[in-house]
């Protein structure tokens, strides 16, 4: 069984691999710039650009805010990376970064209406990203972080969303956690746990877990009871790294000193015993965690093995061993803990309401109405968080996102509910049509048989 | 948690989670220097040195703790300075707090308390030591009205 799936899983990935090389060669990269400004004649240029584009120019001079107003920017996003930490490929430059980032922009464009431009950087040191982020910010909108190695990234997450006035997202780390703590929620409802109540393992300290863990904080649950793990054990306060975690992964450090009350010591293992949940993002598997473990938890446990391409440990070994939830980050099993539900949303909503940040508080926001989406068409253990295709889902998100920006004072543009829920729609199916329209024209061709 | 502590000097029962605090102290700086790597019998090194230190007397050991643990530690000695006037003269050597008790005020409790016993064996003048590259004891003792005097530049010899 277990031979059968991984034979079929790494066959489909190297068909996958194929079509991408052969597609990206014959379409010559997957997106482009068009005007969305009639032409009527070369007069027209007069008033797209010199004189007449002077006049808008000293407008925004006189208040930079209307750069949102008066020209592309309120719907415009970097990707930015400097390629340290590509998928699972690892440290593999800024070029050959470009074409996931190029991948997300569709995705960006195609679920959440967002205008992104790939920009993959030579700049491996944090705080040369910082530098660049500071300075394109100007031309956008927003700016989405991505594969950037850890703990590099919580830096430079952190210090853009304090020192920028643009909404700043790290996908790898939000975007996950967004759509682990949707699951999480709906998840809890089926078990009849409470979030503030349960004790949570989190295995896998990596930018994803460490982010999936104060997400899951930040929406109730108790520090003292979770345990995170990484590659040398349990984190608690007098672990004997603990002093060169303080200077060389505060973040870590931080978690050491608040999780695990009782602490544990030692690995999975201990930690495992009576755990409700347990959260692993960590290495791929199968057999990163054994059936003995789940075995050992509370009543009624979920699991969510979130490791790329195969995780920590299969679905079904998991329900096997007693797991009543089970998610995955795979769409060929059921709850798939999937960004791409979360980010095209978040943005369109920040981006609607010309928000100055994402707060972790915003992300919360964005879970709980992933996790009502699906609870209003009945949760059930193989159904916990919606899927990629139910489209209504991304409206609903953006417009939840953008009310809590506007509740915290965080908005230049304050809308009503209906107001945005109609923006939002609007530039979302605006998007599909008109994409639907070039390949109807062929002016996007079918790709070669 | 509670935030009432208590500061005296080390007893034998505090041996060995003082020799612990130290010990962790020591790992600690190897971080900032491979010239300040720990000798493989550390923890054995530290607990001889602070048995050594308690029954000279011209040492001194204290502890902090909470609710009756020892969280925190400090060892000093009386040191001659020969030269230099003032002489006798007070040498603050390992300060140390558990991660979860920092960031409120422990660390300088303890500086005073020495800075008292000290000058109660005849110091006239308290000093630290500490790695070159530890900002955050440059930060503590600073703050504390400590300055630079002097300087320990190290080199292999090949």
């Amino acid at each position: 069984m277990v031979k059968r799936t991984m034979s079929t899983g790494e066959e489909r990935t190297k068909e996958y691999y194929e079509k991408s090389v052969e597609y990206s060669k014959f379409y010559e990269g997957k997106i482009q710039v068009i005007p969305k400004v009639p032409v009527r004649s070369l007069d027209d240029f007069s008033i797209w650009y010199t004189p007449g584009v002077a006049g808008v120019s000293r407008l925004i001079a006189e208040d930079n805010d209307l750069s949102f107003e008066y020209t592309s920017r309120w719907n415009t996003v970097a990707i930015l990376t400097n390629g340290t930490r590509v998928l699972g490929l690892g440290d593999i430059g800024p070029e050959a970064a470009l074409p996931v980032m190029e991948g997300k922009a569709l995705i960006f464009k195609y679920l959440g209406g967002v205008d992104a431009f790939p920009l993959p950087i030579r700049a491996k040191e944090k705080e040369e990203v910082v530098d660049v982020a500071k300075r394109i910010a100007p031309t956008f909108g927003g700016i989405n972080l991505e594969d950037i190695r850890h703990p590099d990234c919580f830096y430079i997450l952190e210090t853009l969303r304090e020192e920028l006035d643009i909404p700043v997202w790290h996908d790898d780390q939000q975007g996950t956690a967004a759509a682990t703590l949707a699951g999480l929620l709906n998840a809890l409802k089926i078990v009849g746990k409470k979030l503030d109540e349960v004790k949570i393992v989190m295995f896998g300290a990596g930018a994803a877990n460490i982010a999936n863990a104060r997400l899951i904080m930040a929406a109730g649950a108790r520090p003292g009871h979770m345990i995170m793990i990484d590659s040398k054990g349990t984190l608690h306060a007098e672990r004997a790294d603990i002093d060169k975690l303080a200077l060389t992964h505060p973040w870590k450090y931080k978690f050491a000193l608040n999780t695990n009350e009782e602490k544990v010591t030692g690995g999975l293992d201990e930690a495992i015993a009576g755990a409700d949940v347990l959260v692993a993002a960590s290495r791929p598997g199968p057999g990163v965690i054994k059936k003995e473990q789940i075995a050992k938890m509370n009543d009624n446990p979920v699991v969510f093995a979130e490791a790329n391409p195969v995780p920590e440990i299969w679905p079904y070994e998991a329900k096997e061993a007693g797991a009543k939830v089970v998610a995955t980050g795979r769409s060929d099993f059921p709850n798939q803990v999937n960004n791409s539900l979360v980010f095209p949303s978040v943005f369109r909503g920040v981006l609607d309401v010309r928000a100055r940040k994402i707060t972790d508080e915003m992300a919360v926001e964005a879970a709980k109405e992933l996790a009502h989406y699906a609870e209003e068409r009945g949760v059930d253990e193989d159904y916990i968080i919606p899927t990629m295709e139910e489209w209504e889902v991304y409206p609903r998100v953006a417009v939840a996102v953008g009310l809590k920006a506007i509740e915290l004072g965080l908005a230049r543009r304050k809308l009503s509910r209906q107001e945005l829920y109609e923006h939002v729609r609007d530039v979302i199916e605006a998007s599909r049509d008109t994409l639907g329209t070039l390949v109807g024209k062929n002016l996007i061709r079918m790709p070669p048989q | 948690m509670s935030t009432s502590y208590e500061i005296r000097e080390a007893r034998k029962e505090d041996l060995e989670r003082a020799t612990e605090l130290i010990s962790r102290l020591k790992y600690l700086n190897a971080e900032f220097d491979p010239l300040l790597t720990p000798v493989e019998t550390l923890e054995e090194e530290s607990r001889r040195y602070l048995e050594e230190l308690m029954a000279d007397e011209h040492g001194l050991v204290l502890v902090v703790t909470f609710e009756g643990r020892v969280e925190g530690v400090l060892t000093a000695r009386i040191v001659d300075r020969r030269f230099y006037d003032p002489r006798i003269v007070g040498q603050i050597i390992d300060v140390y707090v558990m991660p979860s008790f920092r960031r409120r005020g422990v660390g300088a409790q303890l500086l005073e308390h020495a800075s008292r016993e000290l000058k109660s064996k005849g110091a006239d003048m308290i000093f630290a030591e500490f790695p070159a590259k530890n900002m955050i004891a440059n930060g503590f003792y600073n703050k504390l009205g400590f300055r630079e005097i002097t300087a320990i530049f190290a080199k292999e010899t090949g």
